[in-house]
């Protein structure tokens, strides 16, 4: 009994054609019902880690394995990922290439057909699975239909039809959004209150990995600490030191008591706990100090209002050509040199209203207008030049064998002469930190790197707006940040931002102003302060603010940052 | 994104068993094998365009007509090229042979069609289970539905790779035809790319749900034939017996042709 489900002995794999190892000496045992979740930057072997416990590692990837990964007693050297399949279950990442089949029930069935389960059984397994993971009413229809919570729910439900005894999750919540996750994780706590099932899940959203037994941090192929998920959570120096991000309530009382050890047990990590505590410190919010950081907002958003428009839209409906209705009766202003939000549930209709923008998309009716010229008569070549967009995937947009040629595309298309091109793609590259990049082949940079070639694309050709779709997706906090504060640069040298993301706490920390889009209409508009003090409505439209914001409305304020909090706050011992 | 090549709807056609749709599509395969001369294949012609009446899949044929026009023109001149007659037309086109090219047009577009027709009403799984309840393993059915599935997964992500470049300025709705091409081409990389990675993440999850696990298998999804699949194939069986006949009797050949 007390044999650990799990066993992971001085694990070492390097893949083939590479000089470093991926994962380095990784000693780890997890009992029968444990949950434990994996964290680390980009690169530190997260998925390599999860794909050796089925086996994937080393029978798809070919490389060298030291060591051993036993589970329930098998060793994944001597069975192939099918036949590990019975007591390991994997969830991956992308949602849309996971699934094949044309219906959910038969995606279902598919594991337990694989190892002969009487029919009348399998149809047993879907009943429960898909009740399991609240896909009932899905039962016949096909997987692309379904929204991409819904299609992780599934992706969920068809491992868990084979019954395994470890189930390992590799970043499941990555590509959702903020209620889509809280979908995902609660199918994950009712998980680990099963005491048959392991649960092995790799994530670095630090606010949903609260209800972990214990957390395991890697960095660079090692393993740096493991230990009980409070306990872990409450070192944030540690955290922020491998470029995760730290509980952002945490952080904000461990700055204000830099005494306190980093052990301290009483630090609170829930916004409930935090509430408790800021009272019991005797401290209060001051009113004056509040007020003038409102009154600055209120003042600057006048300031924009009394300019004229960049981007215009009245009325704006846009139905695609099967006849859904995206995009129902949008109006709104987008004022030169601001920097703004769109955020919404996944399918709420943001990347339709964005692509309007510069044009790649018509409104079926009502007006979008750039510059005061409607973009019917602009057309999207001349819109290229005044609005650019950096798309989602920065693999869909590259082609050319170096960042020059790369970045030097638009501008030649436009005309520029040659010797200003030169000038041009360096200015540029220079914008994005890539400065002296040119002869580099973007296939072979980081996912990050490659965003910034992206972006750096599109800037080349000088336009007034930017547009980024989802330029935090996939990258660790440290990158996010640093792309971020790329962007914020070059909002403050004068160019007009939009951004769309699911990552609320870029939001707060990066947005003037939020639009939130809910079935193809335009729900709550306003400054990010005042957007994220409308929690109820918020939820409405399938979003939830920081644990930190929640933690400060609770004190009947709303603060974007750890630090605008503690320079409104007085008494007690501050 | 609409990419997907099965239409959900209920028509009859879409009802029937995906052996008796395979068989059809097998039958008009012979049946249009029979007949040379244009006008024998004209009852033919009319019941591949009977089913695809039936089956409301012209959508998908819309989708492929520039593929459709070019082949039609290219079998029209190429067959002109290797056939001759007797009765002199223009250049280097005869009557007869200008008879049988417009033959082996209509025979590569019933063909054609009749693909579509079956892709557009019959799911990938069932046409797994069709084609191994008529006696293919398992792993080719697999892998022939899988090749089907890839169609989607590459337009889709050719879509967004276009749409992506048109806002960098790429004008890829002007030109003649070789400049179109040409424009289109460099575009092709990131495609496969993200078809390779799509393609690997696929293979992946296709082992780790335990695919092969195993020599026996079961299946859930469960077939069966109704009075209508009999009467359907019944149907086309006579269909394939009478054009078999016809074509031992001598019928639907076209007199004076040569072929090289």
């Amino acid at each position: 009994m007390t044999e650990p489900t799990l066993v992971i002995q001085d694990l070492t794999y390097r893949y083939r054609g590479t000089k470093e190892n991926a994962i380095e000496a990784i000693d780890l045992a997890l009992e029968r019902g444990e949950f434990l979740v994996l964290m680390g930057p980009t690169g530190a072997g997260k998925s390599t880690l999860a794909t050796c416990i089925n086996g994937l590692i080393p029978h798809f990837h070919k490389g060298k394995l030291e060591g051993n990964v036993i589970v329930c007693g098998k060793n994944t050297r001597e069975h192939t990922v099918a036949q590990m399949a019975e007591d390991v279950g994997l969830v991956f990442q992308d949602f849309e290439a996971q699934l094949f089949s044309t219906n959910v029930e038969l995606e279902v069935a598919f594991g337990p057909e694989n190892f002969a389960v009487p029919r009348e059984e399998i149809g047993q397994r879907i009943i429960e699975n898909l009740a399991y993971v609240g896909l009932s009413d899905f039962r016949n229809r096909p997987p692309s239909t379904l929204s991409g919570g819904q299609k992780q729910k599934l992706a969920v439900a068809s491992v868990l039809a084979l019954q395994p005894k470890v189930l390992v999750m590799d970043e499941p919540t990555t590509d959702l959004d903020p209620i889509s996750k809280m979908g995902i994780f609660e199918i994950t706590n009712r998980l680990r209150q099963r005491s048959d099932l392991t649960l092995l899940v790799v994530e670095h959203e630090t606010e949903e990995v609260l209800q972990a037994n214990r957390i395991a941090l890697l960095k660079d192929g090692r393993l740096v600490k493991v230990g009980p998920a409070h306990e872990i959570l409450r070192d944030v120096d540690l955290i922020e030191s491998l470029g995760l991000m730290p509980l952002g309530i945490t952080r904000f009382f461990k700055d204000m008591s830099p005494e306190a050890s980093t052990a301290a047990v009483d630090l609170p990590l829930l916004p409930v706990e935090a509430e408790t505590a800021y009272r019991n410190n005797g401290w209060q919010v001051c009113p004056q100090t509040y007020g003038a950081l409102v009154a600055k907002e209120a003042e600057a958003e006048q300031t924009f209002r009394a300019k004229d428009p960049l981007i215009c839209c009245r009325d704006l409906e846009f139905s695609y050509p099967n006849g859904v209705k995206a995009l129902d009766g949008i109006s709104l202003d987008i004022y030169p040199g601001d920097i703004v939000a769109i955020v919404g549930q996944n399918g709420s209709g943001k990347t339709t209203l964005a692509k309007h923008f510069n044009g790649l998309l018509l409104p079926t009716s009502g007006t979008v207008m750039v510059n005061g010229k409607t973009t019917k008569e602009q057309g999207i070549f001349r819109l290229g030049q005044s609005v650019g967009y950096v798309f989602q995937n920065p693999d869909h947009q590259i082609f050319s064998e170096t960042v020059y040629d790369e970045v030097s595309f638009g501008p030649r298309l436009r005309g520029l002469p040659a010797d200003q091109i030169e000038a041009r793609v360096a200015e540029t590259l220079k914008a994005v930190g890539l400065e002296g990049a040119e002869e580099e082949d973007p296939f072979s940079m980081t996912k990050s790197a490659r965003q910034r070639v992206a972006v750096a694309a599109v800037l080349a050709v000088q336009p007034d707006v930017l547009i980024l779709d989802e330029p935090t997706t996939g990258l660790d906090y440290r990158e996010q940040r640093s792309m971020m504060d790329m962007v914020r640069r070059l909002n403050e040298n004068g160019s007009t931002i939009i951004f769309i993301t699911h990552h609320m706490w870029v939001v707060a920390e990066y947005a003037r102003k939020v639009f939130v889009v809910k079935d193809g209409r335009l729900f709550l508009e306003g400054t990010t302060r005042e957007v994220f003090s409308h929690e109820q409505e918020l939820l409405e439209a399938s979003l939830r603010p920081p644990h930190f914001i929640q933690f400060t409305n609770l004190l009947g304020y709303t603060m974007l940052r750890p630090a605008e909090l503690a320079a409104c706050t007085k008494g007690g011992g501050a | 994104m609409e990419a997907e090549l099965y239409l959900d709807y209920n028509t009859p056609y879409h009802r029937l068993d995906a052996r008796t749709k395979i068989i059809v599509f097998l039958c008009i395969f012979v049946g249009v094998l029979m007949f040379q001369d244009p006008r024998w294949l004209i009852p033919t012609f009319l019941l591949v365009l009977a089913q695809l009446l039936v089956s409301r899949s012209a959508k998908n044929l819309q989708r492929i007509r520039y593929v459709l026009l070019v082949m039609s023109i290219s079998s029209i001149v190429l067959w002109n090229f290797f056939a001759s007659g007797v009765t002199p037309l223009f250049w280097v086109f005869e009557v007869e042979s200008m008879y049988y090219a417009l033959g082996r047009t209509i025979l590569i577009f019933s063909i054609v069609t009749m693909g579509v027709i079956l892709i557009s009403t019959t799911r990938n799984e069932e046409l797994i289970m069709g084609m191994i309840k008529m006696g293919l393993p398992y792993r080719v059915g697999f892998a022939i539905s899988t090749s089907l599935r890839l169609v989607p997964t590459v337009a889709t992500s050719l879509a967004t790779i276009s749409q992506a470049q048109r806002s960098r300025g790429l004008d890829l709705e002007s030109g003649n035809v070789l400049e179109r091409v040409k424009k289109f081409l460099p575009l092709l990389v990131p495609v496969f790319l993200s078809t390779i990675r799509n393609t690997n993440i696929f293979g992946m999850a296709l082992e780790s749900r335990g695919f092969g696990a195993r020599e026996d298998r079961t299946y859930y999804l469960q077939m069966q034939m109704t009075k209508a699949d009999w009467a359907v194939l019944a149907f086309f069986f006579l269909y394939v017996a009478i054009s078999i006949w016809l074509n031992v009797m001598g019928y639907g050949k076209i007199v004076g042709l040569v072929r090289f």
